[in-house]
């Protein structure tokens, strides 16, 4: 279990301020985050290496914030993996159960047999490709049995076939293994294949942390919904469409990019729309249904993601919608077709 | 790489012969002048072995010294920014550019029975002027720069991550400094220390105003020279030049590729 409480940390001039977040024993989390975000940072702060302003950090309930790296228990491996150049894969590998002696082979042969890398113990690192260092930086990190272990953009720097590969083997080990992960990674898509819990970092702060499916579907705000690539992100304002002050969610009418929603919101002034590209019908003619916002617009471009194809329109303003293939096909969707675009008032999620 | 006209080549090359030539043409020289004969002659003599002995020791006493604190300087030039350190790195470069006799001459009134550090020291029985220490002294002034130097190099060009990487595997500071960063460092600061050591054994100017006698080969040389005219001092010459190539070609085997 890791618990990070209210942790502020200062790098030169970056901040990170307020983190907290709780991390269940054996769960795997993901602190995903655009480039500069503070996420290596995070990382360091949990490790020991980086000093806090202030906060505190727990592992399986010892408060650890005092303790030097070396005594956290914990495994990291880095994103250039930092692989020991003047010893061999399998001096790597031992660098951190040295002092076990027959042991420390044991557990050597055990990872490399897991991990596929037997051939490779008596070499030297030099020369090995990216996965096969990934590999031994994994092994290495996971040697003196951490309960937590530290991933920075471990999939970074191979290419992609082998990052299915080791994304699938990570996640086979994180279960076996049964060890507290904490990864970063700038990949959405990576958090929804591997995390049980996802925090978005914006700039040295925690924008939004839950399921990954939650944050996907439920942004809190326009900077996670365009990160996680929840869908389309218009600013706009809401104005109260309906009499009286109930208080709770009220009809309302959403004015932005050029368009104007019937809306069912919660508060009125300033607010994003977001509307996910599943949750837009089209077709070719009018036809009554119970959707509260019609409009027309012409295809611009189709973007086929095989069983899916993502439509992008333009409707006075750019949306993209997305529809099975099949529907595509069916309905000869091609650039410069006129379509109707219907989505239902509950269907825009303001943020 | 480049394609230049032919006209540009062969004048880059003549160029660079010229330099090449007149460094070897004197060396080159100066062995042709000595028969193995003459040297197995010089080495029959009792002064030449004692000055030779005497300068391999103190070039060696002064090399250790200057490790010893020179190497931890090196890596706290190299890896920690702590105020001040653009003015001790110029502090320690400083002996690079001050003339050798100058040196001498200011080790001299440091170190001398008339300045407060001398008569300390002498009363604790360390007597720098035409002593021994004196030698050890000029040497450490003249090459702790190179050693620290190469030191310093050689820890720049480890990655600071790995002793990162290493704690996290269970070491302490120390331990990953001594498993990772020193093995990693220890061929630069290896090749700093051989070349810190070959500029002592070559130091003269300091040395001849700080302590004559006992005579260390490069002023033994120019004593001969001086007393006996050139051809007394050639064989000398010759022995010392043989010590010095060994050591640099030791060096240059030493050092990785990229860096030569």
């Amino acid at each position: 279990m890791i618990r990070l409480e209210k942790l502020h940390v200062r790098v030169g001039s970056f901040d990170l301020c307020d983190i907290s977040l709780e991390v269940p024993k054996g769960g795997y989390a993901l602190i995903i985050g655009p480039t500069g975000s503070g996420k290596t940072t995070l990382l360091e702060a949990v490790a020991g290496h980086a000093r806090l302003r202030s906060g505190r950090v727990f592992m399986h309930d010892d408060d650890v914030t005092d303790l030097p790296p070396e005594r956290r228990g914990l495994g990291f491996v880095y994103q250039q993996y930092h692989l020991f150049p003047h010893l061999s894969v399998r001096d790597n590998i031992a660098y951190g159960v040295a002092r076990n002696g027959r042991d420390s082979q044991r557990r050597v042969e055990e990872l490399a047999q897991m991990l596929t890398i037997e051939p490779l113990l008596d070499r030297p690192v030099r020369g090995l490709s990216g996965g096969e260092q990934q590999r031994v930086a994994l092994a290495r990190a996971l040697a003196p049995k951490p309960s937590i272990l530290l991933l920075d953009e471990p999939f970074a720097a191979v290419d992609p076939a082998t990052r299915l590969v080791l994304r699938r083997e990570l996640r086979e080990l994180h279960e076996r293994e049964g060890i507290t992960t904490l990864q970063v990674t700038h990949d959405f898509d990576e958090a929804l294949r591997l995390g049980d819990l996802v925090a978005v970092l914006s700039e040295g702060r925690i924008a939004q942390s839950g399921t990954p499916e939650h944050v996907f579907r439920y942004p809190n705000s326009a900077f996670v919904a365009r990160f996680v690539g929840t869908g389309n992100v218009i600013a706009g304002t809401v104005q109260r469409s309906e009499a009286g002050d109930q208080g709770g969610a009220f009809r309302g009418r959403f004015l932005g990019g050029n368009l104007a929603l019937d809306v069912v919101a919660e508060r009125e002034g300033p607010i994003h729309a977001v509307i996910r590209p599943e949750d837009i019908v089209l077709s070719l003619t009018h036809h009554p249904d119970s959707a509260r916002n019609h409009m027309e617009g012409r295809v611009v471009r189709l973007e086929r993601l095989g069983p899916v194809t993502l439509v992008h329109l333009d409707v006075g303003r750019p949306l993209i919608a997305s529809v099975t293939t099949a529907s595509a096909d069916e309905m000869g969707l091609h650039p410069g077709v006129p379509v109707i675009v219907a989505f239902k008032a509950t269907a825009i999620l303001l943020v | 790489m480049l394609r230049r006209p032919l006209w540009s080549r062969v004048v880059l090359a003549a160029l660079g012969a010229c330099l090449v030539l007149f460094v070897v043409g004197p060396l080159l020289r100066l062995l042709w002048e000595s028969s193995p004969s003459s040297l197995v002659d010089a080495l029959r003599d009792q002064e030449l072995r004692a000055s030779i002995a005497l300068t391999v020791f103190t070039a060696t006493v002064a090399t250790v010294l200057a490790a010893l604190l020179g190497v931890p300087l090196a890596y706290l030039l190299a890896r920690r920014p702590f105020p001040g350190r653009r003015i001790v790195q110029g502090l320690v470069d400083l002996p690079v550019v001050v003339p050798h006799p100058v040196a001498g001459i200011a080790l001299l009134l440091f170190l001398g029975r008339r300045s407060p550090v001398g008569s300390t020291l002498a009363q604790l029985g360390l007597e720098f002027v035409s002593h021994v220490p004196g030698i050890i002294a000029a040497m450490l002034f003249v090459s702790a720069p190179i050693l620290v130097s190469g030191a310093r190099e050689a820890f720049r060009g480890v990655d600071p991550q790995l002793e990162r990487v290493a704690r996290t595997l269970g070491d302490t500071g120390w331990s990953a400094f001594r498993r990772v960063t020193l093995p990693l460092a220890a061929r630069g600061i290896l090749a700093g220390s051989i070349l810190a050591w070959a500029r002592s054994v070559s130091e003269f100017g300091s040395i001849v105003i700080l302590t004559y006698n006992p005579k260390v080969a490069s002023i033994y040389i120019f004593d001969r020279f001086t007393a006996f005219g050139l051809r007394a001092a050639v064989p000398a010459a010759v022995i010392l030049l043989l010590v010095a190539i060994t050591v640099f070609v030791v060096v240059r085997v030493l050092q990785p590729e990229e860096r030569r």
